[in-house]
């Protein structure tokens, strides 16, 4: 469902060219859970970016659902993320003056769906993720994994296709990570969600498919 | 969202109770110059204070925005990562700017009135204090209708800030 073909991207700092991407080819299909893995500055993270339509491709096509997105504007970009893809930050960007229900909510704010409606979805999307008990806290009242699992909640409130997540777990301790980790296993498995997980950690044992990146480069896809 | 925009401005409880104490202050003082120069009581100096404040009124709109779009810029690129377009968090931003003036508005309405009603209480026990009518509802009115036209400014410089926020930022690590 995700295709990246031939795809370049170059950036500029201090002077120097970095090459981040180089003539990469890939295809995710759906319902993959997809572990992209490699060390600091390999271009992980610019590929994710690319994937989702945050940044653009010097050259190349970003084929999601069949429409070349590296072209696409901006408020189609919008309409896709809101409608088809869901995020998990490294440093969960959660609104501090939000509760985590209120957090949740957000996704559906600028959508015509009644308030308790939303409301409805949060819930759910709360439960999913064994946090209803936590749903009037503020993210300053939980705990690294609790705010995280907000997180999560917040990318599947509105079912999206794919679930992109950088970094996901590299502020957790080992134990909340593995909770994280499962909990993104298991909405890949009940909820047929597509995940690309990108990290410079091994946790290539809860990906149904591994691609390893150096120096902008895919290297092995297994 | 409007309603989204006015639960955003009260849970920024520093920011908003200091804009809207400063907007109170700015209307009461415009509405008082106003009343004073309509009344022929300071001449021309009762204009040239009205012209002060809607100066400061400006300035303090485009302050503002300015804060509620830097200050939040990651809020912003993280909103516009789950789907939001410029326009949406526009319109949160630009109510937030709307509401912080209408609460102002509102009490300087409200501490009109109440003086209003006690002069008039303490009237009835003969107890005269003048002026009964401390501010005419008229320049007040006048004042808040400038003031949240002079928003409009504010909201062109939100939408510019907004559209330069990349979603990108909301990926990047704290403090990077």
């Amino acid at each position: 469902m995700i295709e990246a073909i031939d795809v370049n991207k170059e950036y500029r700092r201090a002077g120097a060219i970095i090459r981040a991407l180089a003539d990469v080819n890939l295809k995710i299909r759906s319902g993959e859970f997809a572990v992209i893995q490699g060390p600091t500055g390999c271009g992980k993270s610019t590929l994710l970016n690319v994937l989702s339509g945050l940044d653009l491709p010097d050259s190349g096509r970003i084929i999601f659902d069949g429409e070349n997105i590296a072209r696409a504007t901006e408020d189609r970009l919008s309409r896709l993320r809101r409608q088809k893809i869901g995020f998990i930050f490294q440093d969960f960007n959660l609104v501090n003056t939000l509760t985590a229900i209120e957090n949740v909510e957000a996704v559906l704010w600028p959508t015509v769906l009644r308030q308790k409606e939303i409301e409805n979805r949060a819930i759910t999307a709360l439960r999913d993720v064994d946090l209803l008990d936590r749903k009037d806290h503020f993210p300053v009242q939980m705990s690294g994994g609790e705010q995280q699992r907000c997180g999560i909640a917040r990318a599947i409130i509105h079912r999206p296709r794919v679930i992109l997540a950088d970094e996901a777990t590299g502020n957790l301790d080992p134990e909340s990570e593995k909770q994280v980790m499962d909990l993104l296993q298991k909405i890949n498995k009940d909820m047929e969600t597509t995940i690309i997980f990108v990290t410079h950690r091994d946790l290539s044992q809860y990906g149904t498919k591994t691609i390893r990146m150096d120096k902008g480069r895919i290297t092995k896809v297994q | 969202m409007w309603r989204k925009a006015i639960l955003l401005s009260l849970r920024e409880k520093k920011v908003f109770t200091v804009f809207t104490l400063i907007y109170m202050t700015l209307i009461f003082l415009t509405s008082l110059f106003i009343d004073l120069g309509l009344d022929g009581q300071l001449g021309q100096l009762a204009w040239y204070f009205v012209l002060i404040f809607f100066g400061v009124s400006l300035f303090l709109s485009l302050l503002y925005a300015w804060i509620l779009v830097s200050r939040k810029r990651r809020v912003w690129a993280t909103f516009k990562c789950i789907g939001y377009t410029n326009k949406n968090i526009l319109v949160l931003v630009s109510g937030m700017i709307f509401f912080t003036t209408l609460v102002g508005f509102f009490v300087v309405i409200e501490v009109l009135f109440h003086y209003a009603a006690a002069v008039a209480y303490l009237t009835q026990a003969s107890i005269v204090i003048e002026p009964k009518v401390l501010i005419d509802l008229v320049p007040v009115v006048t004042t808040s209708a400038i003031f949240i036209g002079v928003q409009i400014l504010a909201f062109f410089l939100a939408y510019r800030k907004v559209l330069k926020v990349r979603p990108i930022i909301a990926l990047k690590k704290v403090g990077e």
